[in-house]
């Protein structure tokens, strides 16, 4: 009976845990929400996409090859670009690309990017409502 | 009333995703002509006993040592494809060092250090021409 009681209570504390968690990040990625120009990430991303940015993402694991990333512009830094990491360099810093397929046979890059320049994973899109789900 | 919602939700910040146009034009004699840079202004450096000009030469000589980082940079990120990782497959690890070693060069006034970054510009410029070279990343001059 006790261990149901304490076995339910824990389950209870998980879940609650859990959702505060969730909701946590659905607060902080709302603040860091960002709106897509330009046709370099297509077909991921389309210009006029909303999306939810992960700010703490970094903070929380290193950025693994294949993820879509919000980052300064390493040739502009006060242009903010979404790229995917393409390779990490080992010495903190990662190289970013577009999806376009005109852009994987130019293998072009933005070039390397710091870590301490990688603002957030966007992971979902809000808008437009025919697209609305998950982002990777 | 839903362009007001709209509006609510809309994002405040743009992300841009751009096509990056590439020029098409590279040459590891960019690195290369920072580098001797790097490399003589040592010399001036040990050679010298004026103190200005030898906080001068320190500061220009990072400065160079910066430029000479960048163009390695962009051998290694824009030109080299994945076919010419093939080739070479040290092509990541030379890049990789020879970008660490213009770091190490911004720091020292180690005049060894500066030829060895030289050196490893040397070994990108050899797998550059192998994989094209002057004939498919340079414009020729006119006549």
């Amino acid at each position: 009976m006790l261990r149901r009681l304490v076995g339910m209570f824990g389950a209870a504390l998980f879940l609650a845990l859990g959702s505060a968690a969730i909701i946590g990040r659905l607060g902080r990625s709302w603040e860091s929400r960002v709106a897509v120009e330009g046709h370099s990430m297509e077909p991921t991303l389309f210009p006029g996409d909303w999306l939810l940015v992960d700010p703490d993402a970094y903070a929380r694991h290193t950025p693994r090859v294949g993820e879509l990333v919000v980052a300064r512009d390493p040739r502009d830094v006060t242009r903010v670009i979404v790229k995917r990491v393409i390779a990490l360099l080992g010495d903190d810093r990662v190289t970013l690309a577009g999806d376009h397929p005109a852009h994987a046979a130019d293998a072009v890059t933005v070039g390397a990017v710091a870590r301490e320049g990688l603002l957030g994973r966007p992971w979902f899109r809000y808008w437009p409502d025919g697209r609305i789900g998950p982002v990777r | 009333m839903l362009s007001r919602a709209l509006r609510a939700l809309a994002p405040r910040t743009t992300v841009h995703a751009h096509c990056d146009i590439p020029c098409g034009v590279y040459d590891p004699a960019q690195a290369r002509i920072e580098a001797e840079s790097c490399y003589k202004i040592i010399q001036k450096y040990q050679d010298s006993k004026d103190e200005l000009f030898r906080a001068r030469c320190i500061h220009v000589k990072e400065e160079r040592a910066e430029l000479t980082k960048h163009h390695i940079d962009v051998m290694w990120h824009d030109y080299f494809k994945p076919e010419h990782v093939e080739k070479f497959p040290d092509l990541h690890e030379v890049c990789w060092k020879a970008s660490k070693q213009a770091s190490q060069v911004k720091r020292t006034v180690d005049i060894e250090e500066a030829q060895k970054l030289l050196d490893m510009i040397d070994k990108i410029d050899m797998m550059w021409r192998e994989t094209g070279g002057p004939a498919s990343t340079r414009m020729q001059a006119s006549a």
